[in-house]
């Protein structure tokens, strides 16, 4: 009986293992071996340099933009999008009707390819768009939205709270719908009025939404690549570079196949720790402000 | 004794395998030639098909090389990469193969394939088309202005900024907002360009020594930074320049054409278009031809094939390339201009162009003055780091034009060096 069972529930899970084996684990272990390696995937020759990949991402430039520039887009990201989807849930959780139809609404951005928002925002911000035109017009010249280094930073992390921010706003959305009325019912008899129902009701009991959220809003900085790739290429002079152009450029780019995977490897262990640290952080608070 | 005779016929034909570039009119010009080589030659196979893009063409062909499924030969090659490819043994030298002479004479090669010779002494791209890159100038714009021609020096050019701007101080005379961005084979369209323009051709890179003229590149770079400065230049994204009339100069390649046709029909050659090789610097004698970037690609022939595809590829390329009308289908189907000596003078092409494309009769003549890329495995950090350690630097005046050029050299010394 257990037998039949047991077969019954890998029948069910062997096409997610299939798709994780292949698709997963295999690249993975190849990406693990190819990391002591200087290969071009074509060579018939594989030379094998040690840890020599690993100095040179240490050492280079590159690499290291790539690692600031994540902690930049998170300093910008993490908090406006968390802002930004707290704010659409409270409104959605406040709306007499029509709830499910706003809150898909603001979910289809997410939805969205980023190469067409990307080129839509590449044509909004060019030079010669109504809205520069207008800019110039009212104030004599317009920002280089693309051009300067702060300003293109912003712009993508703009693009990127735009495009999650629904996301995350059903999260919160879910944790809003699961804190009983009654407290709400209480506090108000106590004389509390919305600030106070806020903090000492509303955000408390949304820490798990928060957890969650704040957990996958710094993971999500890790991964940036499409908006940057097409809006400014990483430029100007690397100050939108991202660890996912810096895995593109060396492999796809530059054929280093070796390097490419070394830096991918780098990429996962930054990942891994700052989310760890991130988890750290808010269980922390979470334990000291009495929310777990 | 009909099957064993049916089984012969077919073991004795021999399947190929050739990759056209992703652009629908190359594959049409491909499939044609296939179809009418396999009329007159049943035991041979074609399978033409478009290269895959996964996300380039050149990984498609790395990840085809590493799989195992390469195609016999394919299009779309730049010496670049071609040194990359024959460096890793993935591609066969077509010199070593018996006929190389009689084709290089057959289709008047002669002088072009000069340029296409490996460090190591072997052919192993036929180059296939030369696009010399030139200026196309709004004859339009210009004639308002009070020229009947286009610039040619620097200080022309120059001149003609100051006086588009007091007249329309909304336009420019060049855009060029990838000038900003490091992209490696954005140098091809800009810094290329005006620099073999402003050396005579002067290589940049030879083997594993930098032998640029450093005068002229210099010159080219305070060229950008001026046009910059005095904002007749714009590094600006902006969605459409030449074509709205917004500025008066572009880098133009022969592609463009077919697209304005649909797109712009009011752009005519001669009344509101010309081109013209690239500005030069003042001194530049006037009697001296202008050289050009040439993107220019080839074909080449995989290692993988067995000797029976390589000796079947080897036939087809010859028979392709040893007729002349061969040669002016593939102007009339891509609109872009073989790799032949002769052109610009051969009557069958000239005529061709003069009745049908003028615009790319500059083209034409322009081909024995435009340059193929440089051959280095690194070129890709090298024309990189063009952008970010000198282009860029220099355009926002953290670097002199002479200190960003110092910088990019020292800073792509060790990569000559591998």
């Amino acid at each position: 009986m257990n037998w039949k069972k047991d077969v019954g529930g890998w029948l069910l899970a062997s096409p997610y293992v299939l798709a994780a084996t292949v698709f997963f684990l295999i690249p993975l272990g190849w990406s693990l071996s190819l990391v002591f390696y200087d290969w071009n995937l074509i060579d018939p020759v594989r030379q094998f340099v040690g840890l020599e990949n690993f100095r040179t991402a240490f050492t280079t430039s590159r690499v290291l933009y790539a690692f600031v520039n994540t902690y930049k887009y998170a300093a910008i990201f993490v908090p406006s999008v968390v802002v930004a989807a707290l704010v659409l849930a409270l409104i959605v959780q406040h709306l007499p009707r029509l709830k499910q139809f706003f809150a898909v609404g603001f979910f289809l951005p997410y939805l969205a390819s980023g190469v067409a928002v990307g080129l839509v925002v590449r044509g909004i911000l060019s030079y010669d768009s109504p809205f520069n035109e207008f800019l110039r017009a009212t104030f004599g010249s317009s920002p280089r939205w693309l051009r300067d280094p702060t300003l293109a930073l912003v712009v993508i992390s703009a693009m990127i709270v735009w495009k999650f921010a629904g996301y995350y706003a059903l999260i919160f959305l879910a944790g809003l719908q699961g804190i009983p009325r009654e407290l709400y019912e209480a506090a108000c008899l106590d004389g509390a009025g919305p600030f106070v129902q806020f903090r000492r009701i509303t955000l408390p009991l949304l820490y798990p939404a928060f957890y969650t959220v704040l957990v996958l809003a710094v993971g999500l900085c890790f991964g940036i690549f499409t908006e940057p790739y097409v809006l400014t290429g990483g430029g100007p002079r690397f100050a939108t570079h991202t660890w996912q152009l810096e895995i593109y450029y060396q492999a796809f780019d530059r054929y280093r196949a070796g390097y490419g995977a070394t830096v991918a490897v780098l990429n996962a262990v930054a990942t891994f720790v700052s989310v760890l640290i991130i988890r750290r952080v808010v269980e922390a608070w979470g334990v000291r402000r009495g929310f777990r | 004794m009909l099957m064993a005779f049916g089984l012969l016929s077919a073991a004795q034909v021999v399947e190929i395998t050739f990759w056209t570039a992703p652009n629908p009119s190359q594959e049409v010009f491909w499939r044609q030639m296939a179809e009418a080589y396999m009329a007159i030659n049943p035991n041979v196979k074609i399978v033409v098909s478009p290269m895959p893009e996964v996300p380039t063409s050149e990984a498609g062909i790395l990840a085809a090389i590493a799989a195992r499924t390469p195609p016999t030969a394919s299009e779309n090659i730049f010496i670049g990469f071609g040194e990359q490819l024959a460096r890793s043994k993935a591609i066969v030298p077509w010199n070593t193969l018996p006929g190389w002479d009689n084709l290089v004479q057959n289709r008047a090669m002669n002088q072009t394939i000069e340029g296409w010779k490996f460090a190591d002494g072997n052919y192993y791209i036929i180059p296939l088309y030369v696009n010399a890159m030139l200026i196309g100038w709004r004859l339009d714009i210009l004639r308002e202005l009070g020229y009947s021609q286009p610039p040619r020096t620097y200080s022309e050019v120059l001149a003609v900024g100051e006086v588009v701007k007091a007249k329309y101080p909304g336009k420019f005379v060049w855009l060029r907002s990838e000038l900003e961005v490091p992209t490696w084979w954005q140098r091809w369209f800009d810094f290329f360009v005006f620099y073999y323009a402003a050396s005579q051709g002067k290589a940049l890179i030879t083997g594993r020594e930098i032998t640029a003229d450093d005068q002229a590149a210099i010159g080219v770079l305070q060229f950008f930074k001026t046009l910059r400065d005095r904002k007749f230049l714009i590094t600006e994204p902006l969605a459409t320049g030449f074509e709205l009339g917004r500025t008066v100069m572009t880098v133009l390649g022969p592609w463009t054409f077919p697209w304005w046709r649909e797109n712009y029909p009011e752009l005519v050659y001669g009344q509101t278009f010309v081109v013209t090789p690239p500005p030069v610097p003042d001194a530049y004698p006037a009697e001296k031809p202008v050289f050009t970037f040439a993107d220019a690609k080839g074909v080449v022939l995989y290692a993988q094939a067995t000797p029976a595809q390589r000796q079947a590829m080897w036939e087809f390329i010859q028979w392709v390339f040893s007729n002349p009308a061969h040669d002016l289908k593939w102007i009339e189907i891509t609109g872009m201009l073989p790799a032949r000596d002769d052109v610009g003078t051969n009557a069958l092409f000239t005529s061709y162009i003069q009745e049908k494309e003028p615009a790319l009769l500059p083209y034409a003549q322009n081909i024995p003055y435009a340059l193929p890329p440089f051959a280095h495995p690194e070129f890709v950090e090298i024309q990189e780091l063009m952008g970010l350690e000198c282009i860029y630097p220099v355009l926002v005046g953290e670097l002199t034009p002479a200190r960003g050029w110092d910088a990019w050299k020292r800073a792509i010394r060790p990569l000559l060096v591998k």
